[in-house]
């Protein structure tokens, strides 16, 4: 089955534009878990700043662009992996294993059809 | 006859049916599908020589059937119909043949991406058999609210991937402990009816079998064996818990004699063979703690609160959370009087114990033994108004009335 994992942490951890030390210690672990995840990985990738982020809104069906992230949250989208393994256990114990530097969540969403 | 069947060995059919088509509504509906055929056939042709076996191949046939009505719906290619049964088929029916899945299908339905309110309500329907309406009264929710309940734990479980499987080392303890606790969430609602009134009663033997599987199927597990001994102890005392009038009766003040004894000799097994196992986790302390009740032979034996209160101060150690406390303050009333009892229970005062009766059950209690009258009936009217079950109900203005004479 494919899940998606979103990986949700407090992004001031690390820094405005997530350019501090932090990161690189992060993207360092990433690094070394996307070796682990061998075929697993379907795809995956780290997301700038919610201060990036432009959102697109239907309302009524009419379209209008804002800035900022959808909701405004305690712990924002941070990055994600796609990964194919064989049931939610696995996936389960994947997200276990993700790296994160502080306290935060991994939601993990099976795929529609992703079967 | 078919619902004593059904009641018997129906979740070890469904079980077994989960694991060999690994989804929960096709077994369900397939066993369905099978009793329904009994209830035509077994008239007309009688019982057959093994009608768990029967029931278990007809229920693989209706699920097969229905699986391949489903792919000509979809357009896909169906499989061939499954061979009708030869006579010889039905001679060679043998419950033996079922596989025992059911330890697999509990820990399906106690999978923590389960909703925990949903876990035991589905582990009761599918491994204990119960209806929606028995498990709905037990629960004190609407029928239709439990329904919805499963059916909304069912499609989680086949959409997010539940894997039909025993899990593995890595996730044991954490899975295991989610088993333990429902199971304990199972019997607790079967076990606040003191009364024992109708349906419930039997529920809770339910339970039982079900603490008795599971100790079967792990007996390395010493928690697994303590909780099997633990309702046992706790159901060995239900004839005692109600008194001719219909209130509720204190532990110290039930009549031992009045005890199952075969439940307490079962239990004992149970307590002593997780005991030679391990040293103690939370169950087994718990067990201990209804175990040195149970020993007590009659009334005219002192009540065994000192080792009691040594168990709760252990329990503590594993489980140190509100309910504990109370219980260990009930204690130490006994051994240490009721004003050390009452400041520790006034330590405990919460913004969430306000809707608690047994904390101002307790209150009202040891407020009436140190002589704070007005205190007191304050607290049993704050008990008296949290609705509680009538034989608590009675218990509690029983003690009330008895501020008047003070």
């Amino acid at each position: 089955m494919q899940y998606m994992l979103l990986i949700y942490e407090d992004e001031r951890v690390y820094g405005p534009d997530k350019s501090g030390p932090a990161i690189q210690e992060i993207v360092a672990k990433h690094m070394a878990f996307n070796k682990e995840l061998g075929s697993a990985r379907v795809g995956g990738a780290g997301l700038k700043a919610t201060a990036a982020a432009t959102t697109v809104r239907t309302n009524k069906g009419v379209k209008t662009v804002h800035d900022g992230p959808f909701a405004e949250t305690k712990e924002q989208l941070g990055g994600y992996y796609l990964i194919d393994v064989p049931d939610l256990d696995a996936a389960i114990a994947i997200a276990k294993k993700l790296p994160v530097l502080q306290d935060g969540s991994i939601e993990i969403r099976p795929l529609l059809g992703g079967a | 006859m078919l619902d004593r069947v059904a009641r018997e060995t129906g979740g070890r059919i469904v079980a077994a049916l989960a694991a060999y088509f690994r989804d929960l509504d096709t077994a369900e509906d397939a066993f369905g599908d099978a009793c329904a055929k009994a209830v035509e056939a077994w008239p007309e042709h009688g019982v057959p020589f093994d009608p768990a076996g029967w029931l278990y191949r007809i229920a693989q046939r209706k699920g097969l059937d229905a699986i391949r009505r489903r792919r000509i719906r979809e357009r896909l290619a169906p499989e061939p119909p499954p061979p009708e049964p030869t006579p010889e088929d039905t001679l060679l029916d043998d419950a033996r043949l079922i596989p025992d899945e059911r330890l697999r299908l509990i820990f399906i339905c106690c999978h923590p991406a389960v909703a925990p309110d949903s876990r035991a309500a589905l582990t009761l329907r599918l491994v204990c058999g119960l209806s929606v309406s028995e498990i709905a009264r037990a629960f004190l929710v609407a029928e239709p609210t439990l329904a919805q309940r499963i059916v909304r734990a069912k499609r989680k479980i086949a959409e997010s991937g539940v894997p039909f499987e025993v899990p593995g080392p890595d996730n044991w303890i954490e899975r295991l402990d989610a088993v333990l606790s429902t199971i304990e969430i199972a019997y607790a609602k079967s076990h606040e009816d003191a009364a024992s009134a109708g349906a419930h009663a039997s529920f809770a033997l339910e339970v039982l079998e079900l603490t008795r599987a599971f100790a079967e199927l792990l007996p390395a597990e010493p928690e697994a064996l303590a909780l099997a001994a633990l309702v046992r102890y706790a159901e060995a005392r239900r004839p005692a818990r109600i008194d001719d009038q219909g209130s509720m009766v204190p532990l110290a003040e039930q009549d031992p004699l009045l005890w199952r004894r075969s439940f307490i000799d079962e239990a004992d097994v149970y307590l002593k063979r997780a005991w030679a196992l391990a040293s103690p986790g939370p169950r087994a302390i718990q067990a201990a703690i209804h175990g040195t009740w149970c020993w007590r032979k009659n009334l005219a034996e002192p009540a065994p609160w000192k080792q009691v209160f040594a168990l709760y101060e252990e329990l503590i150690g594993h489980r140190d959370d509100v309910v504990v406390r109370l219980n260990r303050a009930v204690a130490l009333a006994e051994v240490a009087g009721p004003e050390e009892a009452l400041r520790e229970a006034d330590r405990l005062a919460s913004h969430d114990l306000n809707n608690f009766l047994p904390w101002h059950a307790l209150r009202a209690d040891l407020l009436q033994r140190v002589g704070e009258i007005s205190a007191a009936r304050a607290a049993y009217d704050t008990a008296l108004a949290l609705s509680p079950e009538s034989a608590e109900r009675i218990f509690l203005e029983r003690r009330k009335s008895e501020l008047a004479g003070q």
